[in-house]
């Protein structure tokens, strides 16, 4: 039941529901005051021409009459408005009936006999009121009511009219204003949905900006933001991995394709063979680096952190690296003091690494490379400075992006994935550390690695 | 013909020289931007091939200064594959673009096209009397035997074909068959047509003394 459902729908029912419950209680009320109003005025009346005929039967000395003696000015009170006819009924104490005034409509019942004070009673289109005397006789005196009821009926069928008609108007304002609060909804949800179709630059353009839903666009419209920035970002690293992969998968090709164009000297053969097997490692090399990276995306849980001695990982570092720098006549000055850390050894030992490893990269032939660790007020810093040729400012920001590199160029020498600082940064921020760096052109960078002892 | 190899990747500069060299091409290799873009220059190649991503001078840039002296055919390889680089590569004057990993073959095919069109020629097979040269298979009929070529040979021919109607000079032909680790002496030009005259007839190829070889 779609139907049921629908919030607008049940707005509307609820709505309705209150809407005809309020209305309908002033009415029955307004009408039930106008007509005790009525009535009480016409009782009024009565009792006073009860007081008048009783007064005018009393006996003085002899026992009572049977019929009023008045004069015709009194008798004119019940014969002389027209419009107003009002009539008297007497029955003796032997339940004969009296006096009968001329405007009484024939067959009055006698009312049982109630002592005590006038009592009222409506009959049809008559109000009466009857009193049973001190000498045992019984007055009665009425009058056709039949204007008052169809006052009370044009009053009863106004208030009903005018009622349904606010009630309608009611429900069509009701109606209009929960559409009105409920388009947004609709807005959010066919954007949602042009969202869930593939296309991630839609956003929700909110009507009125401070109400309950344009809070909710503006918030939806910053996650929409966030999830379209997540989604390139993995599109362009997809993009990259593929593209580093590009290039060993296309030396394997070629080598194995122009290998087996003919019968070779076995030489040659091997050769091929070496240079795949270059191209393989370095194929695992970047995929054993993706994986570390998914898996620190991931966010799996991390092993029990142990405490590290960040000096001691750094001169680790340094000692495999010793080869690479000497490779690149590059020098290596250590100086250390014994600063702690909780982390894990190896993923620390791994950052240290690479960034040493990027600092001998893009030094200079002949440069410098200081690795510093020494003990913070409230943790450990490593300091790794080369003597290369600066980063740019404009690609500062930049350098712990995964593939990034600073020159458009490729790098000479070693082969660089591009994710090395990368993985640093992703394994200093797992520990609660921070990276960052500073460069001054053609002087060097130095970058500061912090982690808190807590 | 010689084609110039610009490529900073050893293991796929050494096999794609290999293989061009097997193919009967002339290659001459530069592993940085700095150094094709020189060589380039300096030479008359008949193909160029150009990675995007080189030390020193990238691919586009090495592109764009060729072209302010040297309409050389350029066939780019890269590693990208938007398309973006597509349109950039194309834009700036690359005549083919090659995403990698490629095929040799592939390789092949497009640099023969490019070295095709750039002769002004848009045919694949040429008829010169009764002798049909197919540059797609390399394959030559003389009356409709196939003749047997080495791949020197044949590229001197194909050469000779491509600038059909004009005289090609020696030191032309030298240039665009030897590349640059080659030490054959110039003579050895000789040998090669006369062995090609031998096997398709020796009206074939006129000597134009004092100025080169010419097929009409």
């Amino acid at each position: 039941m779609k139907f049921f459902h629908s919030i607008r729908w049940r707005l509307q029912l609820w709505h309705g529901l209150l809407l005809a419950l309020v209305l309908s209680g002033f009415g029955f009320t307004a009408w039930r005051l106008q007509r005790e109003n009525q009535m009480g005025r016409v009782d009024h009346e009565l009792e006073q021409r009860m007081g008048l005929v009783e007064g005018s039967m009393r006996p003085r000395d002899a026992p009572g009459p049977d019929a009023p003696r008045w004069s015709s000015r009194e008798q004119n009170l019940f014969d002389g408005m027209p419009g107003q006819a009002f009539y008297f009924v007497v029955w003796l104490r032997d339940g004969r009936q009296g006096a009968v005034s001329a405007a009484a409509p024939s067959g009055v019942p006698q009312p049982e006999r109630i002592p005590g004070p006038p009592v009222f009673r409506s009959r049809g289109a008559f109000r009466e009121c009857f009193h049973d005397t001190p000498e045992g006789s019984c007055v009665l005196v009425g009058r056709d009511i039949g204007d008052e009821l169809a006052g009370l009926r044009r009053t009863a069928w106004l208030l009903a009219g005018s009622g349904g008609a606010v009630f309608l108007l009611g429900l069509t304002g009701g109606w209009w204003i929960a559409a009105r609060a409920l388009r947004p909804i609709a807005e959010i949800s066919a954007t949602a949905t042009k969202i869930s179709d593939g296309d991630l630059a839609q956003r929700i353009r909110p009507d009125d900006s401070e109400s309950e839903l344009g809070q909710l666009a503006r918030d939806l419209n910053n996650t929409f933001a966030r999830l379209q920035a997540a989604f390139a970002r993995q599109a362009q690293f997809t993009a990259d991995a593929s593209h580093e992969l590009r290039t060993p998968v296309a030396v394997v090709l070629a080598q194995t394709q122009s290998a087996l164009a003919r019968e070779r000297p076995a030489a040659e053969y091997r050769e091929s063979l070496a240079a795949c097997g270059r191209a393989a490692q370095r194929m695992r090399g970047l995929i054993e680096s993706l994986l570390m990276l998914a898996r620190f995306d991931s966010d799996e849980t991390p092993e029990a952190p142990e405490r590290c001695d960040l000096s001691r990982i750094a001169e680790e570092s340094v000692a495999l690296l010793k080869p690479l720098a000497d490779e690149n006549n590059v020098r290596l000055d250590v100086e250390t003091t014994p600063a702690h850390c909780w982390g894990n050894a190896g993923q620390l030992a791994q950052a240290a690494g690479n960034i040493v490893g990027n600092a001998i990269h893009y030094n200079r032939p002949g440069g410098t490379v200081r690795v510093m660790v020494h003990p913070e007020a409230d943790g450990a810093v490593l300091i790794v400075a080369d003597t290369g040729q600066g980063i740019n400012t404009e690609d500062l920001p930049h350098i712990f992006e995964r593939f990034y590199r600073a020159e458009k160029s490729r790098p000479e020498g070693r082969e660089h994935s591009g994710l090395g600082l990368a993985i640093a940064k992703a394994i200093i921020e797992k520990h609660g550390g921070t990276i960052d760096v500073t460069s001054e052109s053609g002087v060097g960078t130095t970058f500061r690695v912090r982690f808190s002892a807590g | 013909m010689r084609i110039l190899l610009i490529e900073d990747e050893a293991d796929l500069l050494v096999s794609l020289t290999r293989a061009l060299r097997e193919e009967g091409y002339a290659a001459d290799t530069a592993t940085d931007g700095e150094e094709g873009l020189y060589k380039a220059t300096e030479v008359s190649y008949d193909a160029i091939v150009l990675d995007v991503m080189l030390p020193r001078l990238d691919g586009w840039e090495v592109l764009e200064r060729l072209r302010e002296s040297r309409r050389t055919p350029v066939l780019m390889l890269t590693a990208r594959d938007a398309a973006r680089d597509r349109v950039r590569g194309l834009d700036a004057g690359a005549d083919d673009y090659l995403v990698k990993p490629f095929d040799l073959e592939e390789l092949f095919a497009r640099l023969r096209a490019i070295i095709r069109r750039a002769a002004g020629q848009t045919m694949n097979t040429f008829e010169i009397g009764g002798v049909v040269v197919d540059t797609a298979s390399r394959k030559v009929t003389r009356s409709g035997n196939p003749v047997a070529l080495t791949a020197r040979e044949y590229c001197l021919l194909e050469f000779l074909v491509l600038h059909r109607g004009e005289t090609v000079t020696r030191t032309a032909l030298y240039e665009h068959l030897f590349d640059e680790d080659d030490d054959s002496l110039s003579n050895l030009l000789d040998v090669h047509v006369s062995n090609l005259r031998k096997k398709l007839g020796h009206e074939l190829i006129e000597t134009r003394r004092g100025h080169g070889y010419c097929i009409e």
